[in-house]
């Protein structure tokens, strides 16, 4: 960080919208882990790390990608561009409580939004989420908050690859057998591989999202059709 | 028409046009377009069809006992594998109430490719009441094969699709065994309805030598994966969704699960699997509870040889 000077308001802000205690319900979402620890798939900190980097890297090239595009189209005013992310994303969402998962924490991230920053576009993205003319997705709401606090798109996908492994290892504390250390251990060595992340899906067009994780797929159908659950998905 | 594929970024490193006959030659450009449609006696036949070598078709032949209505066609190519700098583009019509059965011949064998890439557009029509069953055999690709499919779906809300496609990790027991030795395989699937409302759109994209597709959250381990769509009415959908199994079976080796697709259009069917057979098998079943719902009747038994 010598060389360049990270604005502190900037700083605390991204620390602020991509801390666990932001309260958008994370913590009541697995991504598929708790099938995972269930089934035995996932069941120390070796198979919980090469676990959280697969779901890092899917969700990346979908949710990170539609993140981007909202954020620059919250920037040059493009509200038609928001929705197109918005909706481009939703259309990728293969199971149910994944687009639930998007729905409910993208609604309380842009309820939040519209308390911290007066910006017409969040709110006008919340009205059409309620009225159920807009998806409503997470990563949009990250994409149109990060645009209107001035964070830098970096600092977006930052948030955003730090929320999607810190989920699942939140959850990974509470069903399956790793301490803090092991779950910060992993999430260290992740964020050095975030820029790489960047660099694959900054110039990506909405219509390249892609993803390939049909072992979570079938945990996450698994999920939706088990009755025992903690978590959400 | 897409099938330059332009605009996918994954295949620029690609470029480069094979040694040998250039892309979109006679013969490495295969075109085949199937019409179904009722007759007047309410019998649904193969009306119209266009086919450039090596895409192939012989006459549909009704041998589905358990719905011998159902014209079958099997698509052959007769070039064998797809290979270095082929196109080939597949357009299916199903009118208004017709059905229809559709599989290969054979596995596609994607052979090893040293400059350009092997490409496969897709487009399905399916209007009002229709029905289709796209079920083929699975695809193999090799050593360094660099395949991109893209489909595309146009379904009226009161038709109902099953698409299935099985992809291998390579020639698995070739010498000593070849798996993920491919260099890509890009594959986007997408439908809406005739109005033009978008339905899904799912892409993937595999590059074993970038990132293992063995990984727990990907292949988990496994070397097949099938991929199988069911576009049809919620009421039926629902009925299907409960009726299927969602598992891990650790002693069998295979794993399946089910979803519901965005916009109520229907559900998508998941299966991994160490072998061939299993998986197909699973396939088969699951349609069967797809043309059970609809059609009221299940599937025969797979031919023996199959």
């Amino acid at each position: 960080m010598s060389g360049r000077r990270l604005p502190i308001a900037e700083a605390m802000r991204l620390a602020q919208l991509t801390d666990s205690a932001l309260p958008v319900g994370a913590f009541s979402f697995s991504n598929g882990l708790e099938t995972a620890a269930q089934t035995g798939l996932v069941h120390d900190a070796a198979t919980l790390e090469e676990y959280v980097r697969d779901i890092v890297r899917q969700t990346a090239r979908t949710d990170g990608i539609a993140a981007l595009h909202a954020y620059r189209s919250r920037l040059r005013e493009d509200y038609d561009g928001i929705v197109e992310a918005d909706r481009a994303l939703m259309l990728c969402k293969m199971n149910t409580e994944a687009r639930q998962m998007l729905r409910r924490m993208g609604r309380k991230l842009a309820e939040l939004a519209t308390l911290l920053v007066d910006d017409a576009a969040m709110s006008r993205w919340l009205d059409d989420a309620k009225r159920g003319a807009v998806e409503g997705s997470y990563p949009v709401a990250q994409g149109i908050l990060f645009a209107a606090c001035g964070i830098a798109e970096r600092g977006l996908v930052a948030s955003h690859c730090y929320g999607s492994a810190n989920m699942v290892l939140g959850a990974a504390l509470r069903c399956v057998r790793v301490s803090h250390y092991d779950t910060q251990r992993i999430l260290y060595r992740l964020s050095g591989q975030a820029d790489a992340i960047y660099d694959e899906i900054s110039d990506m067009e909405i219509d390249e999202m892609h993803a390939f994780a049909p072992q979570a797929d079938i945990l996450a159908s698994m999920h939706e059709k088990g009755s025992s659950r903690m978590f959400m998905n | 028409m897409t099938s330059t594929f332009a605009a996918a970024r994954e295949m620029r490193p690609y470029l480069e046009e094979p040694k040998a006959m250039h892309v979109g030659a006679p013969g490495k450009k295969g075109y085949l377009y199937l019409g179904f449609e009722l007759d007047a006696d309410g019998k649904s036949i193969m009306r119209d069809w266009e086919r450039h070598a090596p895409l192939i078709v012989q006459q549909a032949l009704y041998f589905d006992e358990a719905m011998p209505e159902m014209p079958c066609v099997y698509i052959l190519s007769s070039g064998g594998p797809n290979v270095d700098g082929d196109r080939y583009e597949q357009r299916f019509v199903v009118r208004r109430d017709a059905y229809a059965h559709i599989s290969t011949g054979a596995a596609t064998k994607l052979a090893e490719m040293r400059h350009n890439f092997s490409g496969l557009t897709q487009r399905f029509t399916l209007e009002a009441g229709a029905y289709m069953e796209y079920l083929p055999e699975p695809t193999i690709p090799c050593r360094h094969t660099r395949f991109i499919a893209d489909t595309s779906i146009e379904i009226d809300r009161t038709a109902t699709l099953v698409y299935a496609e099985i992809y291998m990790s390579g020639r698995k027991y070739f010498g000593e065994g070849e798996t993920f030795r491919y260099d890509i395989l890009s594959v986007c699937t997408r439908a809406r309805r005739p109005d033009g409302e978008k339905l899904f759109r799912e892409k993937f994209i595999i590059r074993p030598a970038e990132a293992s597709p063995s990984t727990t959250g990907v292949m988990n381990g496994f070397d097949v994966f099938a991929n199988v769509v069911a576009l049809t009415p919620p009421e039926h959908a629902d009925a299907i969704y409960e009726s299927t199994e969602a598992f891990i079976d650790g002693d069998r080796s295979i794993a399946a699960g089910i979803s519901r697709l965005p916009n109520g259009c229907g559900l998508i069917y998941k299966v991994l699997g160490a072998e061939t057979q299993p998986v197909k098998r699973l396939v088969r079943e699951f349609c069967s509870a797809v043309r059970s719902q609809v059609k009221g009747r299940p599937l025969p038994e797979e031919f023996p040889w199959r």
